[in-house]
Order: structure tokens, then C-alpha cells, then sequence
């Protein structure tokens, strides 16, 4: 099993209070993302990013949510058989939560390099794998947190701060 | 929350509101509900797409736009013609004899829309280049859209085309020219918009961008389309050599700028109907289509041609369009002045400012407090979406009963349940 820890510069003491103090969300939403389903992948974003709109969040931020969010989740359906993805809102940031089904990552420092895919040819036909995944949610989150393994379940977490 | 008060080319008629909630479920923004029987707008939320117009079928959303006679009041009368005009009238009319008519129903001028689209065409070929670091760039020729991304998909205001729309530049164009060639002050001179929808008419009234007010006034195709043809007659008899640019009438359907614009080195795309147009946006803000240089959007079915204040089914128009432009010759309107206001930034936009309609409150934790009693609503309403409270989803009433402006006794849905569930008991305890 390997781990990877991202923190952006800055907000290291906000997301390490985060972990320790462990607050209840005020919501959360729930989703089952299905295997190779590219029919629906891309709601659990969609609704994501509509209820930040409701909150009033800023667009700059909203857009980063959505970006990450979406490729977080096309990744459970292209990549890995499908899984659970959690949306824990809280005042003052979104934490969401990616456990796939499999089959893991075998490197995932490789794997946040951009342009390294181990997509197969059909994902790749769909217009997906293009290797950007980790990278482009990396970029757009304020921290990103990874613990897989070849052949186990990817734990995926992000955190992204609204102000 | 927001004061300012926004004008639309929208009217509600009371009296012939059946409160059937048909707009209701139409509205892409859910500005509309009924309440006590009759709709209601928030008109914050309006972006003048015309839907509810197309929906209701007791003539209780009408639509606003100037009357002719307002013309009148200037010395000198320019009519700048959208394209979907020319789809208006049948082949043995002739758009030829159509633009003619105008000069007799009052105009001293008449030009069109489709003058200017090859020159904008250029320009936005150079604006996408200026501006590579920011992708897709997206059209801002359908004012309904502009207004759709003011207020649903802020993030995405940056990527908005910033040069004035075609029939804008022409407005600015004809007032200069006509003021010096004939002498005239600029107060002299009025400036009117054929127009095909609501959205234009709002767009006249109450600009977004511009720098000051071009046009005089929007009238509607449906307006002088009787009056038009009544002239036929007299306009075919008329000598007067006019010219007609058939070839930039194209941008009256969607696609065909998409097209134009579009080469090895530009990939764009058109999107045409609201909601399309919404799902488009809503894969834009997740960053799916960076790979697309330049997305023409129109929140009319086929494009301009399907505007509510056309007199022609979308379809019939769009394909007399196409007609006229295979049979006839394409001419070139060139003027160095268009490319010169263009480099002097005269057709520059200032950037739109959102206003944002969907946050519950301003404040993200008196938010989160309304969306957590909205989430316990609506575990109480059928999620059946049926519109029969006036709201246009059991999520839009959830909102509404949070907000104050409704109440859970509205779904009528529920009522009959627990109306059912208590007979049910009386009779049991029988």
C-alpha cells in the first residue's frame, strides 16, 4: 500500500485542525458511482456543484470544486470498478471522499505525473485517459490525499477551502 | 435581495391566467410560480428566454415590444434587420421585395444584421487568438444566454465574447454615417432593431456591457411582418437598386457561425434550445470542453430563426435561409471603419458583472441552516414534480416554504394523503 499527501502552501495547520478535530458536516450527500457507466458519471458532480451555488460560494472556487469533483469521479467509472463517493459539506469548506472498488494504483507518485494513463484502449476511445486525472484534481484542490495499492481499493480525499 | 430593478419584454396578463403552471415547468431559471391562481415572476431571475411565452396557451404571458409608430418621432428612420427576417416570407415574395417593403412602411434606410458577419468573423478569429490562455471563448450574440450566465453560471462570465453584437456595431455604424451624410444631430437620427425575441427587445432596453444606449427601440418581426405585407405590391413595383448580403443571413441558424468561424486551427461548435444550452455550460464549468476554441450558443430551437417574435416555424425559415443562399451570390459589405473601431476597442464590451440567483442567503453558514430545513422538507413532499402547488419542482416548494413564500398545505399532493390516511382512521375507529 502506498500513500500520497498533498497540502497547498498555507492552509497546512487549517487541514491538519481539520483531521484532529473532526467536526460533524452539516450536510452530506451520498453517491454510488457504477463501473463504466458514463451515462450518469458527471451527476454527483453536477449536484455538487449546484448545491455550492446554493450556498453562495465563490465561482472562482465553485469552478475548482467542479473540476476536481468531476474528475474525481469519471476516474471511480473509467479506471476503477465503480465505488462510493461522499460529499461532506461544512461552513467553511467541501471535503469529498472517493473509495473505489479496485483494482488500486500501482504508483501513485507516477501516477500525478501529467500525461501517464494506464487507461485501456476503450476508455481511451470515449475520450478519457488521457492521464491528467490526478494532476488536473491536484491542481485545483487545497489538499489531496491518496491510499492505494496495486490490486486494493483506492481511498481518494479532497478538501476544498471556500475562502 | 437585490434592488435593482430589471425591465423585460415580458408581461403577465392576469385576468387570462388559468394558473395551469405550464410556464412554471419551462422556466430554465424557475422564475415563475403560481400563487393564489395567478403566475408570478421574480424579476431578478428572468433572463427573457421567451419559453413561458411558447408554453402558455391562454395568451397570459404576452410579450412586449415597441410599436411602430415610435419611428416617428425622429427625422430620419434607419431599420437594422435581424436575419431570421429573411425566413419570414414565402419564395414568391422574395426577400428582396420583404426588405423593400420596410422603405414603405416609414424607414428611410433599411440595412441588416447580415452585413456585418463576415467582418465579425474575422474579428473573432483574432480575438481567439489574442486570447488563447482562455478556453472555450463563447458567443455573446443571444442576449437570453448572456443573461443565463449572469445569473446561473457566474464562473464562466470571463469566457464570454467581449465585442459588440452585429447589429449593435451597425447601430453605431449607421448613426455616424447618416448624421454626417445628411446633416443631421444624432437626436435626429433613430435607430430601430427588427427583431425575432424578447431577449432582443430587453437587450435594446436595458443593455448589458454596452457603453451607452444604441438603438432607439426593438420592434418585433410580428409588428411590421402585416405591414410588410400589405407593400408587397407597391414594393415590387419599386426600381430602387438595394442590395441584400445574402450569405451572412446564415447567422439567423444555428451552426452556421460555428461553421464559419471554425478551421484546422479553430475547433467551435454551436449549441442551440436552452437546455442544451445549460447542459453545454454546465460541462464547460467542469472543465470538459477546454479542447473547443469557440461555442456558439442560442437558446432558441434552430437558432435566431426560432425566436418567439418570428411569425415562421423555426424549421420552415431555416430551410428558406439555406434556399436563398445557394441561389443567390454572395456580396462583400467591407468598410476599413468596422476593422478600425474594431482595433480602436469602439466595439470592446465592459466585463458583465454576475448576479447571481441561486444562493439561499448571503451568508454560506444561513445557507447551510436553509438548505438542511430544505432537505427535511422535502422528505415530507411526493417528489412527483407535478407543479400543482405553483412551485416547478418539490425541491423549488421546499425553497419556497423555507424562504416564507409558501407552505407545505400547497402540495396538494400531500393534502389528499393525509386527508386519505384520516378518513381512513375515522372509518377503522367506525
Amino acid at each position: 500500500m502506498g500513500e500520497y499527501w498533498y497540502k497547498r502552501e498555507n492552509f497546512e495547520d487549517q487541514i491538519d485542525k481539520f483531521f484532529n478535530e473532526s467536526t460533524d458536516p452539516a450536510i452530506v450527500l451520498d453517491y454510488t458511482i457504477g463501473v463504466r457507466d458514463f451515462v450518469t458519471s458527471g451527476n454527483a458532480a453536477a449536484q455538487i456543484k449546484l448545491t455550492l451555488k446554493k450556498l453562495g460560494v465563490d465561482p472562482a472556487i465553485l469552478r475548482r470544486t467542479a473540476i476536481a469533483v468531476y474528475e474525481a469521479e469519471i476516474n471511480m467509472t473509467a479506471h476503477a470498478q465503480g465505488g462510493e463517493l461522499k460529499c461532506n459539506v461544512f461552513p467553511d469548506c467541501v471535503h469529498i471522499v472517493c473509495h473505489d472498488l479496485g483494482p488500486g494504483i500501482k504508483d501513485i507518485e507516477q501516477s500525478m505525473v501529467p500525461g501517464y494513463s494506464t487507461a485501456e484502449d476503450l476508455v481511451r476511445e470515449m475520450g478519457f485517459g488521457a492521464g491528467l486525472g490526478l494532476p488536473n484534481i491536484k491542481k485545483n484542490t487545497d489538499l489531496l490525499h491518496i491510499i492505494s495499492g496495486e490490486g486494493e481499493r483506492t481511498y481518494l480525499e479532497i478538501i476544498i477551502y471556500f475562502e | 435581495m437585490n434592488e435593482k430593478k430589471y425591465f423585460h419584454a415580458i408581461k403577465l396578463v392576469n385576468e387570462n391566467c388559468t394558473a395551469c403552471t405550464k410556464c412554471v415547468r419551462v422556466c430554465p431559471t424557475e422564475a415563475l410560480r403560481v400563487r393564489d391562481d395567478k403566475v408570478e415572476m421574480d424579476s431578478t431571475r428572468c433572463i427573457d428566454c421567451g419559453n413561458c411565452v411558447k408554453a402558455c396557451e391562454y395568451n397570459a404571458i404576452q410579450t412586449y415590444a415597441d410599436k411602430l409608430d415610435i419611428i416617428e418621432k425622429f427625422k430620419y428612420k434607419v431599420a437594422i434587420i435581424s436575419s431570421s427576417y429573411a425566413g419570414q416570407f414565402s419564395e414568391s415574395i422574395g426577400y428582396a421585395t420583404a426588405k423593400k417593403a420596410l422603405l414603405h412602411i416609414g424607414f428611410d434606410e433599411v440595412a441588416q444584421e447580415a452585413m456585418v458577419t463576415d467582418m465579425m468573423s474575422v474579428m473573432i478569429q483574432d480575438y481567439l487568438k489574442k486570447n488563447k490562455d482562455l478556453r472555450p471563448i463563447i458567443s455573446s450574440n443571444c442576449p437570453a444566454v448572456v443573461r443565463l450566465i449572469q445569473v446561473r453560471f457566474t464562473s464562466l462570465l470571463p469566457h464570454l465574447l467581449r465585442i459588440e453584437a452585429p447589429m449593435s456595431i451597425l447601430a453605431m455604424y449607421y448613426r455616424d454615417m447618416v448624421c454626417k451624410q445628411k446633416n443631421l444631430s444624432e437626436d435626429e437620427v433613430g435607430v430601430f432593431l427588427i427583431v425575432p425575441c424578447v431577449s432582443q427587445v430587453t437587450a435594446v432596453h436595458q443593455p448589458e456591457g454596452t457603453y451607452k444606449n444604441l438603438q432607439d427601440g426593438a420592434i418585433s418581426i410580428r409588428e411590421v411582418y402585416g405591414k410588410v405585407m400589405d407593400k408587397v405590391s407597391d414594393a415590387e413595383e419599386d426600381e430602387t437598386e438595394i442590395e441584400l448580403y445574402p450569405n451572412g443571413l446564415n447567422w439567423a441558424i444555428s451552426g452556421m457561425q460555428a461553421d464559419e468561424i471554425g478551421n484546422e486551427e479553430f475547433h467551435t461548435m454551436a449549441v442551440n434550445g436552452i437546455h442544451n444550452v445549460i447542459d453545454v455550460l454546465t460541462k464547460i464549468e467542469g472543465d470538459q470542453l477546454e479542447y473547443f476554441d469557440y461555442i456558439v450558443m442560442n437558446s432558441c430551437i434552430n437558432g435566431c430563426v426560432g425566436g418567439v417574435l418570428n411569425i415562421e416555424n423555426p424549421f420552415v425559415a431555416t430551410s428558406r435561409i439555406k434556399r436563398l443562399l445557394q441561389k443567390s451570390e454572395h456580396k462583400y459589405f467591407e468598410d476599413e471603419l468596422f476593422y478600425k473601431m474594431y482595433q480602436n476597442g469602439e466595439l470592446d464590451v465592459i466585463p458583465l458583472e454576475g448576479r447571481p440567483i441561486m444562493a439561499l442567503d448571503k451568508d454560506i453558514k444561513s445557507a447551510l441552516m436553509k438548505m438542511q430545513k430544505i432537505g427535511e422538507i422535502i422528505k415530507l413532499l411526493p417528489n412527483l414534480d407535478c407543479s400543482a402547488c405553483g412551485s416547478p419542482t418539490c425541491a423549488a416548494l421546499a425553497e419556497d416554504i423555507v424562504a416564507g413564500k409558501a407552505s407545505l398545505d400547497d402540495c396538494v399532493v400531500r393534502s389528499r394523503k393525509i386527508k386519505k390516511e384520516t378518513s381512513g382512521k375515522q372509518k377503522a375507529g367506525k
